[in-house]
C-alpha cells in the first residue's frame, strides 16, 4: 500500500539533503523562529524569498511541495481574508457594506508571509533526511526521551494504523457497505469500526509493551547514531544563524 | 542427567472475567530439547508462552527456569535466560529501522557499542537479512518481519528460544528457511526450542517431543506416539501429517513399514529403502483392504469429511 509520506524524497541528493541532521534541526528551528517574530512586511517577503530560495536548492519536486503546502494554505488565506475585515483602521475599500482596512490586510499579509516562509522551513527540516533520522538527532540533542519515543511510536504505528483502517474499510466495502447513505444507519456502523479501531489499537499498544518488556525495556531505550558533522555542516549552520539574526538586525542597522 | 531447562507445575489461569485458559498445568522441558506444543484454537498455547517470560507471573512460583522462578529473577537475567518471538510481527518491531530493533535488547542488557553492532550483525546474518539494517519496518514483507523478529531474539543469545506459530503466513522458502534456522540454533548453539504450531505436516522436522495442550495438557510423547493415536488428535480438532496418513493406507495395501515416516523427507527415504532392500514395492488389495481402509479414513478425517466410502 502506498503511503504519503512526508519523507518520500528525502533519498535525493542536495545541500540541504547532505546538512547534518542535528545541525539541520537547530539553524532551521533558530530560523522558524526568527521569521515567526519578523515585523516588518519587507523583511518577511524577503524570509519568504529565501525560504523558497532554499526550497529550489533542495531539489524537492515541485508536486510534493504544493501537495504539503496546500491545506495549510487554504487556512492562512482565510486568515488574510478575516483580518481584512476585522482590523480597525483606515479604510481601503466598502464590500457590501463591510468595510476592508488597510492595517488589516497589511497584517494579514505579514502573517501569511511570515507563516508561509516558516512553513517551507519546516517542510525542508523534515522532508530532506529520513524521519528516523530526525528522531535520532533529537534524541542527541537531548529532547525529552518521553517525547522521542512518543514520536517514535507514532510514526511506527501510524502505518499500522492506516493500514488496519483500510483494510477494516475494504472488508465493510466487500459487504456491500456504502458510507454514502449518510443515513444513521451507516453513521452508527461507522462509529462501531471506529470504535473497535481504537479498541484494537489499544490492545495492540498492549502487546507492543509486552514485547518490549522482553526484551528488557526498562524505559529508556537507548540509540546509537552514526553521524558525523562535517566542516561544511558547521559552515552551512553557522550561515543560517547568523541569517536569523540579521533579518531581525538588519532594521537597527539601516 | 541433562538439565531442567523448563518446568512448570499445576499452573492454573484464567483471563479477567472468563473461564479458565489453563488449567493445572505441567511441563518439564530439558536443556537442548526441542518441544512442539500443539493444541486448537484458543487452547491456552500463547498463554502459557506469556508465562514462560514472565509477561504474566503466577503467584505460585510455580514456573521455573533452569531451576529458579522466573517471577523473582531480574529483567536482565530474564531475557538472557528466555527469548520469545510472538505471532503478530508488526507488535515486536517497534524502533524506527531493523538496526534499531535488533540492537534493543542487547543495548538493553547493558553491553557497549561495538558488542551491540557484533550482535546485530551475527544475528542478522544468521536469518540471512544481510543489508536490511537500515530499512524501516513497515517496508518489509510479513516474511522478512518475521526473520527480523527472531534476529531481534537472536541477537540476546537466549538459552531457551520460544516460537508463538513461526511458520504461519509464510511461503514455503520462507518456512523452509525459518525451519532451518531454528534447527541450527538447536544443534549447533544447544538452543532449547519450544514451538506452538499447527501445521503438523512440518512438525517433525522441528520436535522431537510433542505436548497436546487444551486448556490442560491432554496428552505428552513423541511425535509418532501422538499422531497414531488418532482417539487423542479427534478429541482435540488435530490432524495427522498427510504422508503419515497416507503410509497407513499404503499399509493395508501391504507395504510393510516399521516406523512410518511423519515427514516427506522420511517418506522418500522410506521408499527408497524398501526398493534397495527388496528390489520392488507391491501393493496388492485383499477381502479386507477396503473396510480396513474406509476405517483408518474415518479414524484420521472423520471430523472434516464425510468419510470415506459413505455415499457409495
Ligand atoms: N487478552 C485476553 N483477554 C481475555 N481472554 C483472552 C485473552 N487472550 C486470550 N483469551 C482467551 O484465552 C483462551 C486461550 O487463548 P490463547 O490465545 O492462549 O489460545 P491459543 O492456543 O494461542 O490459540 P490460537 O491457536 O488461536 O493462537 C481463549 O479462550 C481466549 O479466548
Ligand atoms: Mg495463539
Amino acid at each position: 500500500m502506498v503511503f504519503p509520506r512526508i519523507d518520500a524524497y528525502s533519498a535525493l541528493k542536495s545541500p540541504i539533503h547532505s546538512f547534518d541532521p542535528r545541525a539541520k534541526i537547530i539553524s532551521f528551528s533558530i530560523l522558524i523562529f526568527s521569521f515567526a517574530f519578523l515585523n516588518d512586511l519587507k523583511a518577511a517577503a524577503f524570509a519568504l524569498g529565501f525560504s523558497l530560495f532554499l526550497v529550489l536548492l533542495s531539489r524537492l519536486p515541485l508536486s510534493f511541495v504544493l501537495d504539503r503546502i496546500k491545506v495549510p494554505l487554504v487556512f492562512f488565506i482565510s486568515i488574510l481574508v478575516i483580518m481584512a475585515f476585522t482590523v480597525e483602521g483606515a479604510e481601503l475599500f466598502n464590500l457590501f457594506g463591510l468595510s476592508v482596512s488597510s492595517e488589516g490586510v497589511l497584517l494579514g499579509t505579514l502573517i501569511v508571509l511570515r507563516a508561509l516562509a516558516a512553513l517551507f522551513l519546516l517542510l525542508l527540516m523534515l522532508g530532506t533526511c529520513r524521519f528516523e533520522a530526525v528522531l535520532k538527532a533529537l534524541y542527541m540533542l537531548k529532547v525529552p526521551g518521553v517525547l522521542v519515543q512518543m514520536l517514535m511510536f507514532s510514526y511506527r504505528y501510524i502505518f499500522v494504523f492506516i493500514e488496519e483502517f483500510l483494510s477494516m474499510k475494504n472488508a465493510m466495502e466487500s459487504k456491500g457497505f456504502q458510507l454514502r447513505g449518510k443515513s444513521s444507519y451507516s453513521l452508527s456502523i461507522l462509529g462501531n469500526a471506529v470504535g473497535v479501531l481504537l479498541v484494537k489499537s489499544y490492545e495492540r499498544g498492549d502487546r507492543v509493551y509486552k514485547a518490549m518488556i522482553s526484551k528488557g525495556y526498562t524505559g529508556n531505550p537507548k540509540l546509537f547514531i552514526k553521524f558525523n558533522m562535517k566542516k561544511s555542516d558547521y559552515v552551512l549552520a553557522s550561515l543560517l544563524i547568523s541569517l536569523a539574526f540579521c533579518f531581525h538586525l538588519y532594521p537597527v542597522i539601516l | 542427567m541433562k538439565k531442567r531447562a523448563i518446568s512448570v507445575e499445576s499452573l492454573n489461569y484464567a483471563y479477567p472475567r472468563n473461564k479458565k485458559a489453563l488449567e493445572n498445568i505441567n511441563i518439564e522441558v530439558f536443556e537442548g530439547e526441542k518441544v512442539a506444543i500443539i493444541g486448537p484454537n484458543g487452547a491456552g498455547k500463547t498463554t502459557l508462552f506469556l508465562h514462560l517470560n514472565g509477561t504474566i507471573k503466577s503467584p505460585q512460583k510455580n514456573v521455573k527456569i533452569f531451576g529458579k522462578s522466573i517471577g523473582d529473577m531480574e529483567i536482565g537475567a530474564r531475557i538472557r535466560e528466555v527469548g520469545i518471538v510472538f505471532a503478530d510481527s508488526d507488535d515486536q518491531l517497534f524502533m524506527p529501522t531493523v538496526y534499531d530493533d535488533i540492537a534493543f535488547g542487547p543495548t538493553n542488557m547493558g553491553l557497549s557499542k561495538e558488542e551491540v553492532d557484533k550482535r546485530v550483525s551475527y544475528a542478522i546474518e544468521k536469518v540471512g537479512l544481510k543489508g536490511l539494517e537500515n530499512r524501516v519496518p513497515h517496508h518489509l514483507s510479513c516474511g522478512q518481519k518475521k526473520k527480523v523478529v527472531l534476529a531481534t531474539v537472536i541477537a540476546m543469545r537466549p538459552k531457551i528460544l520460544v516460537l508463538d506459530e513461526p511458520t504461519a503466513n509464510l511461503d514455503p522458502k520462507s518456512r523452509a528457511d525459518l525451519i532451518k534456522i531454528i534447527n541450527e540454533l538447536n544443534r549447533k548453539e544447544g538452543v532449547t526450542i519450544i514451538i506452538a504450531m499447527h501445521d503438523v505436516n512440518v512438525l517433525a522436522e522441528l520436535a522431537d517431543r510433542v505436548y497436546v495442550l487444551n486448556r490442560k495438557i491432554v496428552a505428552n510423547g513423541s511425535p509418532r506416539e501422538i499422531f497414531s493415536d488418532f482417539t487423542l488428535l479427534k478429541a482435540n480438532n488435530l490432524d495427522a501429517p498427510d504422508v503419515f496418513k497416507l503410509f497407513k493406507i499404503l499399509s493395508c495395501l501391504g507395504y510393510a513399514c516399521e516406523n512410518l515416516p511423519l515427514s516427506f523427507d522420511e517418506a522418500v527415504n522410506e521408499v527408497l529403502n524398501t526398493i534397495e532392500r527388496e528390489g520392488i514395492i507391491s501393493l496388492r488389495a485383499s477381502e479386507q483392504t477396503h473396510s480396513a481402509i474406509k476405517e483408518i479414513m474415518n479414524n484420521y478425517s472423520g471430523v472434516w469429511t464425510e468419510g470415506y466410502g459413505k455415499g457409495n
